[in-house]
């Protein structure tokens, strides 16, 4: 029983933090979308399997809500977003995309180095895809550092966003709905000021290249 | 003890004259996906048997290295086929090499066609040589972490006890370090083998040709060695994929019964990568060449990624 659901949570995990993978080798804006929803909906199959396996029904609602926000309502916003400017692609991003592949691999050994001391002392048949959320937090900062457009970095902080959460999933088979449901205000309202701003942005300098920001101080 | 040498053989010799078959069947597929009747399957082997009765034209220019070439990239092929588990694992040849031995003995003959390549002095030899040692550059430490990935699982880096343990621990072939390392592997086997995302197996005359740049040299034997050793190494590759993260089939002991389901087990495994192989070639576009290392370093991160998970599993 264990150790199937060890091993769940080990390929689910694996699947976030891939779908987490794509936003680096990927340029289009609907391929990073796509990313955000499959990554959400894996993330929601986790919080299923944990809610399941750890006998915490809570973690069901926590599914829904992933499933409902961010497997639609933000994909379909981010789309709408996508089909104004979605003919922008991220073609000279600050670190390119070989290396960022490689860097993306060395933080994820840097999250499994981290999370060492973490996972020897739990006993949580989780534990051993803790690393990966560290992993997927850390790609996800790594995005939004070395990416230009402002669209590429929502997309960041949105998947920054799920890995926290399945941080806290796997870590301590969840946190309690009410603080769940603030954080998913969060995010959404996070998302939406971020939407504004990006609209901002295109409409000042036609492009939503961020590096064209340095401009304003002139 | 003389029967399992007499099995490796007999794998090796199989693996040899099915290769052109399996080449044939991914082509005829091809054409039949694009509306095309297509050559059949055993168009190859007439291919080669064509070849092998061409007399040989050599450049002035060119030294003994590449006359040599060729035999060397056979040779080098038809021992890592060999090695690897086609039809029954564990064998008693497992001993004579491991998968660095195997990794390695495919690097020897990409070495010496990227040698051969450059030795007559041509334009298209030297960039079809400089292009496949940057992909081989990048897919060999693939290679070598997506199978260390398994081995790791299984402790022991041969190819033929890595196959009996997943077949003894099914839930394995599930563990996501299995999973990644079958799409790096995958990946490797595109690049290696110059199937499309990477390079276009279907033309002779395109400019950004890595593989058929590098033999555009060479005629009538010695091409046909050369074409039969990467039909080989493809068939190596499906033999990798399907054996080592499938193994369900293989024959365990030599009976007559086993081996022949084995063949049968192959037979399925081979059709399945095929149709897979051609769906894909018929679907994608070929990428940049400047794309092909992102594409390479982001199966080497899956690989990576692999390893670590194992390391994490135990």
């Amino acid at each position: 029983m264990d150790a199937t659901f060890s091993q769940l949570a080990m390929l689910g995990s694996s699947l976030v933090l891939i779908f987490g993978l794509i936003l680096l080798w990927r340029r289009r804006v609907p391929a990073y979308i796509n990313a955000f929803t499959g990554q959400s909906i894996a993330l929601a199959g986790v919080a299923g399997a944990t809610g399941y396996f750890g006998n915490e029904p809570e973690l069901y609602w926590v599914a829904a809500f992933l499933l409902v926000l961010k497997g639609a309502v933000i994909p379909a916003l981010l789309r709408r977003m996508g089909r104004r400017f979605g003919t922008e692609r991220e073609l000279d991003p600050y670190v390119n995309t070989a290396t960022s592949l490689l860097m993306a691999g060395l933080l994820v050994l840097f999250g499994y180095a981290v999370m060492r001391p973490l996972v020897a002392t739990s006993q949580l048949p989780t534990r051993a895809s803790i690393p990966l959320a560290m992993g997927l937090i850390l790609v996800s900062l790594f995005v939004i550092v070395t990416r230009k457009k402002a669209l590429t970095q929502i997309v960041g902080f949105l998947m920054l966003e799920n890995g926290i959460a399945l941080l806290a999933i796997l870590g301590t088979y969840g946190i309690p709905l009410i603080v769940e449901l603030g954080v998913f205000l969060d995010a959404l309202l996070g998302f939406l000021v971020m939407q504004v701003f990006v609209y901002r942005i295109q409409e000042t300098f036609q492009t939503m290249d961020i590096g064209q920001l340095s401009r304003l101080r002139h | 003890m003389t029967a399992a040498f007499v099995m490796a053989a007999a794998q090796g010799l199989l693996a040899l004259f099915l290769a052109p078959g399996v080449v044939g069947l991914i082509r005829w597929l091809k054409a039949r996906l694009q509306n095309r009747r297509g050559a059949p399957a055993w168009q190859p082997y007439r291919e080669l048997r064509k070849l092998f009765q061409k007399e040989i034209v050599v450049s002035r220019n060119a030294s003994w290295l590449f006359h040599l070439a060729p035999f060397v990239v056979f040779a080098s092929t038809l021992m890592v086929a060999v090695l690897v588990p086609v039809l029954a694992a564990p064998l008693p040849v497992d001993r004579i090499g491991d998968l660095l031995v195997v990794v390695y003995l495919l690097l020897l003959g990409t070495f010496f066609l990227a040698l051969a390549g450059l030795d007559p002095g041509s334009a298209f030899g030297g960039m079809g040589a400089s292009r496949e040692v940057t992909v081989a550059a990048l897919a060999e430490p693939t290679l070598a972490l997506a199978i260390f990935a398994l081995a790791r699982g299984a402790g022991s880096t041969n190819l033929g006890e890595i196959a009996a343990r997943t077949m003894a621990d099914p839930l394995s072939a599930v563990s996501p370090g299995h999973l990644l390392a079958f799409a790096a592997l995958f990946i490797v086997m595109l690049a290696e083998t110059g199937r499309l995302p990477v390079d276009n197996p279907a033309t002779h005359l395109e400019l950004t040709m890595i593989h058929e740049a590098m033999i555009l040299e060479y005629s009538g034997r010695y091409l046909a060695l050369i074409e039969w050793a990467s039909a080989l190494k493809l068939l190596v590759f499906f033999v990798l994929l399907g054996n080592l993260f499938v193994p369900w089939g293989l024959a365990t002991a030599l009976t007559p019964g086993a081996v022949a389901t084995a063949a049968g087990a192959l037979a399925l495994k081979l059709g399945v990568l095929a149709v897979a192989v051609a769906v894909l070639e018929t679907r994608v576009a070929k990428l940049r060449l400047f794309r092909v290392p992102e594409l390479l370093s982001a199966s080497f991160v899956l690989a990576l990624l692999a390893v670590t998970s194992s390391f994490l599993l135990r």
